[in-house]
């Protein structure tokens, strides 16, 4: 009986020690099955097709190009090698323009006709229309839809996700803008963090770390939403009045703040390091005739170089991840930034602030799901280089 | 080996740039103390006036513009217990069979480590996204107390099985070697002698997570928390207001910002209030323990 | 030992409760300060009546009212084509209730001598055809254009009204809220974005609007809205599924009733009339 039940236990600890990576499992399981359904969505609205004249022989559109053409930034056939004539692109809302309601019917029921020979009659026409709208047999050529190419969607620089007649999932915009304001906010931490980590291990006293020791956990677990509420209502404001910006919320504040909430961890990580350098290597130094100063750059830094760069790394990943406070300082704007002045949106930003409007299932809900998994790998493949760094740490110091 | 000869003047010299690389250490350290001072002090300054009983104790009314915030720390503090009752069970369990049972170079301490590495290093918003396809949708529980602990518990867990892990192996192996030639078995061993000895730093890394979980927003921005609900949840399948989330959503929408905005300050230094209690708390047990440990 | 039968007890509790929940309503930001107001009166006329508003934007409540996690969808849009197949296919019937309309106003900054626009150089200026405040007859300050989130319900209808749903540019910088475009407005001298009327307030200066090509300009007012010559106004709605209708219909006469109204006249958005709320 007591045997049994010294096993039971044993059984429920192992159990509970493979917790983590049964998460790890099911996040990369919930998150890709989601996300990778969006290169199975089509490229036009779902529902929907866009119908030619029987005289046009484009068949095959990219998202791209379907939105150049209905906001008239493309207004000839022959750009997308078809006839020479000019665009006439057409809504089913306007539809209500062009026919009187006695015409249409009470139900729509005689849109689908009406809509129909209007494009056989106008030879330039794309019509953006229901699929069921359309009478059968209607003598109309359609531009063929394809599913959504990864192409597209990791190489892509626009991200209007509610594009109608066909989104565009663009994310490279989202991931340059993650990765420059986490590189902004890692060199506006790193002098910072080794700084203080050298003081607190090499020339604080004791009671001066007693202090700052408490302070860097303070810094670390005050909440991002209220890091976020601080920026936008201090630095962004005060940013734009000394710097003269146009705008105020940019990749700047985003970095400024980020580098706050980064701080923490490579000030801990670096100065854990630093603290278990070993004291005979000081010694050494020391004996040696070097000043405190010479042994910590010549010496102690050297030698826990690989606990700075985990701490670095660390911060960074933190960084990248980082969602609240973000979202409220950046602008959110999807291009791809040129300067760290101009408002940005990070991968993180847009996931917090779309879902809830993405219609569940739906491409643009997937699309979020890919972002995530795409977040997911970026900070796994950051954990394995920490973790690399500090094994090929031990086979040295062993 | 050349033997170097320093010119004239080198002591001075070195003196000098030790001087001033340890000044330079010491004002970006003291420049980063003024930053949290400034960060605190602006906040407790715009926000002090606002807090009052009245505040603390009654919902929001007026939209939004007047009353206070009290179903949201309430909905704060029933996440914490929530994600408590997820994770610390599971986390030291976890911990203690790290330390315990699993040989420690073998495979699975290895695996298990790099994954409890990697869960801790994953955005909170990728677990919001996880809890909302998982708990919300997949099983159902919608947007409720329910899925909100359980995310909120999966975020904190690998901090509850590090901390066991670290608190476990500072307890010399003679102790448990002592216990086990007594007779007793490993089971007892672990529960009598070695889970009372770790306590104290497992307490301390427990109050710490739950300070972590006081402040998340993204994850129960879709699992969870709700803009008004001034009762309070009646079960766990409720919704319920949260005090990050209240904090967000009442400093970028809301019609009248300007009268909001004092309300703001006051959730925002309750949040911090929270975090100082924590810390403080987990400072002084860790203290208390210490010196009770002495004086054994 | 008798400890455990308490704990039972209290378990099937909190599972017996979650049977009478609470009246869950949810969607569109736009709505929810209205609606929050709104259930804020109710409750206090209806003490034992339990109400949850919760934000996250039209598309979350109308996928949550597909899911039964909610048993009001707010949406400050009409509900899409593909969600009312998605409806179909569940079995369930959307009831669609018009509870206000809602004007948006193009805000600038209160010391830009612009007042007013025409539909077409709002279009531009949103489209990144118009960089700078000289060229429709202000200073030369580059334009900061501001708009909401790329999914809200009113991203789209701002987008649909003054757009002719040509898509905005694609470094318009988005704002997760209304109150944020307010503040950035505010602060930022270049700025224009656009909120709903409610929003309003003297921090901001709204902009007259024309829609034929500057013959008429309209102020945005809740009575030009009523009569009609304000131009960009869009209802807001309430979903609920066909099924719930004893339910959700106290609070939703309660909304539609004159004296709900009248809460949504003082909260800045424009009324409707008792024929027009159902269609």
């Amino acid at each position: 009986m007591r045997r049994i039940f010294e096993k039971a236990v044993k059984w429920l600890l192992t159990a509970s020690g493979f917790v983590t990576s049964i998460v790890i499992l099911l996040i990369i399981g919930f998150l890709f099955t989601e996300g990778a359904g969006l290169f199975k969505e089509k490229v036009i609205e779902e529902g929907y097709v866009l119908a030619l004249n029987r005289e046009n022989n484009v068949k095959e559109l990219t998202a791209a190009q379907i939105k150049a053409i209905f906001d008239e930034d493309v207004t000839n056939w022959k750009e997308f090698g078809g006839p020479d004539m000019r665009i006439e692109p057409f809504r089913l809302e306007d539809a209500d323009k062009l026919f009187t309601e006695e015409e249409l019917g009470g139900q729509y029921e005689n849109a689908g006709s009406l809509i129909a020979s209007l494009i056989e009659a106008h030879p330039g026409m794309v019509a953006f229309v229901p699929e069921s709208m359309i009478p059968k047999g209607a003598n109309l050529n359609f531009i063929e839809d394809r599913s959504i190419s990864p192409k597209e969607v990791f190489a892509g620089s626009e991200w209007f996700p509610t594009a109608t007649p066909a989104p565009l999932f663009g994310m490279w915009p989202l991931l340059a803008g993650t990765l420059w304001v986490s590189l902004f906010a890692i060199l506006f931490a790193l002098p910072f963090g080794i700084s203080i980590a050298v003081y607190m291990s090499e020339v604080a006293s004791e009671r001066v770390r007693g202090f700052l020791k408490p302070v860097i956990e303070l810094l670390n677990g005050i909440p991002s939403v209220v890091y976020g509420f601080f920026g936008l209502i201090v630095i962004v404001p005060l940013l734009q009045q000394v710097f003269g910006l146009p705008v105020g919320e940019s990749g700047l504040a985003g970095s400024i703040v980020l580098a706050i909430m980064a701080l923490p961890t490579i000030v801990t990580v670096a100065e854990d390091a630093m603290r278990s350098c070993p004291r005979s290597l000081r010694e050494a130094s020391l004996a040696l005739g070097a000043t405190q100063w010479q042994t910590v750059y010549r010496v102690v830094i050297p030698s826990s170089m690989s606990g700075i760069a985990s701490g670095v790394v660390l911060g960074i990943g933190r960084a990248v991840g980082e969602t609240m406070a973000v979202l409220m300082v950046t602008g959110n704007a999807a291009a791809v930034p040129s300067s760290i002045l101009e408002p940005l949106r990070t991968i993180p930003a847009t996931i917090a602030a779309e879902l809830g409007e993405a219609p569940a299932g739906g491409a643009h809900y997937q699309s979020l799901f890919l972002l995530g998994v795409i977040l997911f790998f970026i900070t796994f493949f950051i954990n394995l280089c920490v973790e690399y760094i500090s094994s090929r740490n031990k086979a040295k110091n062993s | 080996m050349a033997i170097e000869t320093f010119p004239k003047g080198y002591g001075a010299r070195k003196r000098r740039s030790q001087k001033t690389a340890f000044g330079i250490f010491r004002g970006l350290s003291l420049f980063i103390v003024l930053v949290l001072f400034a960060i605190l002090g602006f906040i407790i300054y715009r926000g002090a006036g606002v807090i009052d009983w009245t505040f603390l104790t009654e919902a929001p009314s007026d939209g939004m513009t007047s009353g206070g915030i009290f179903p949201a720390i309430i909905g704060t503090l029933l996440l914490m217990a929530g994600s408590a009752i997820v994770a610390f069970p599971v986390g030291i369990m976890s911990g203690i069979y790290m330390n315990e049972y699993a040989s420690k170079s073998g495979w699975a301490v290895k695996f298990i480590r790099l994954m409890t590495n990697n869960l801790s290093g994953v955005p909170s918003i990728v677990f919001g996204l996880f809890g909302m396809a998982l708990f919300v949708k997949y099983l159902g529980f919608g947007d409720s107390i329910l899925a909100g602990s359980l995310t909120l518990g999966l975020l904190s867990l690998p901090l509850v099985i590090r901390t066991t892990e670290e608190a476990l192996k500072d307890i010399p192996a003679g102790i448990r070697e002592g216990s086990l030639a007594l007779g007793a078995s490993k089971l007892q061993t672990i529960w009598k002698v070695v889970l009372p000895m770790g306590m104290p730093r497992i307490i301390t890394g427990l109050i710490l997570s739950l300070g972590r979980v006081s402040g998340e927003t993204a994850p129960i921005l879709f699992t969870c928390a709700a803009y008004f609900f001034p009762q309070l949840p009646s079960s766990i399948f409720d919704q319920c207001m949260a005090l990050p989330y209240h904090l967000y959503v009442i400093s970028t929408s809301g019609t009248d910002i300007e009268a909001q905005q004092p309300i703001a300050y006051g959730t925002a230094l309750v949040l911090i209030i929270i975090v100082l209690v924590i810390n403080l708390l987990a400072g002084v047990l860790r203290k208390y323990f210490e010196n009770r440990l002495k004086l054994k | 030992m008798n400890r455990k039968p308490f704990i039972f007890l209290a378990i099937a509790t909190l599972f017996f409760n979650s049977v009478a929940q609470a009246q869950r309503i949810k969607g569109s930001d736009t709505l929810l300060p209205l609606t929050q107001e709104l259930a804020e009166e109710y409750l206090a006329e209806h003490p034992e009546a339990e109400i949850i508003v919760t934000g996250g934007g039209s598309g979350v409540g109308i996928a949550a009212l597909m899911e039964n996690t909610t048993d009001i969808a707010m949406a400050s849009r009409s509900i899409k084509f593909g969600e009312k197949m998605k409806f179909a296919e569940e079995g369930l019937k959307a009831v669609e209730v018009t509870v206000a309309y809602d004007a948006l106003a193009v805000v600038v900054h209160p010391s830009n001598p612009v007042s007013r626009l025409t539909r077409e150089q709002l279009e531009a200026i949103f489209r990144g055809k118009i960089t700078n405040w000289k060229e429709v007859g202000g200073e030369d300050r580059k334009i900061v254009v501001y708009s909401r989130e790329t999914s809200s319900g009113t991203y789209e209808f701002f987008k649909e009204s003054v757009l002719e749903n040509k898509n905005y540019m694609s470094s318009i910088l988005s704002m997760p809220a209304t109150g944020a475009i307010i503040q950035s407005v505010r602060q930022t001298k270049g700025a224009i974005g656009y909120i709903g009327l409610a929003y309003l307030n003297r921090y901001v200066k709204a902009l007259a609007v024309s829609y034929d090509g500057g013959v008429h300009y309209a102020e945005p007012s809740v009575e030009n809205a009523v009569n009609g010559s304000y131009p960009i106004v869009r209802p807001l709605y309430y979903y609920y599924d066909s099924g719930k209708e004893a339910e959700v219909s106290p609070f939703i006469s309660y909304v539609i009733s004159p004296k709900g109204q009248e809460s949504v006249l003082s909260q800045g958005f424009v009324p409707v009339t008792e024929e027009e709320t159902r269609r």
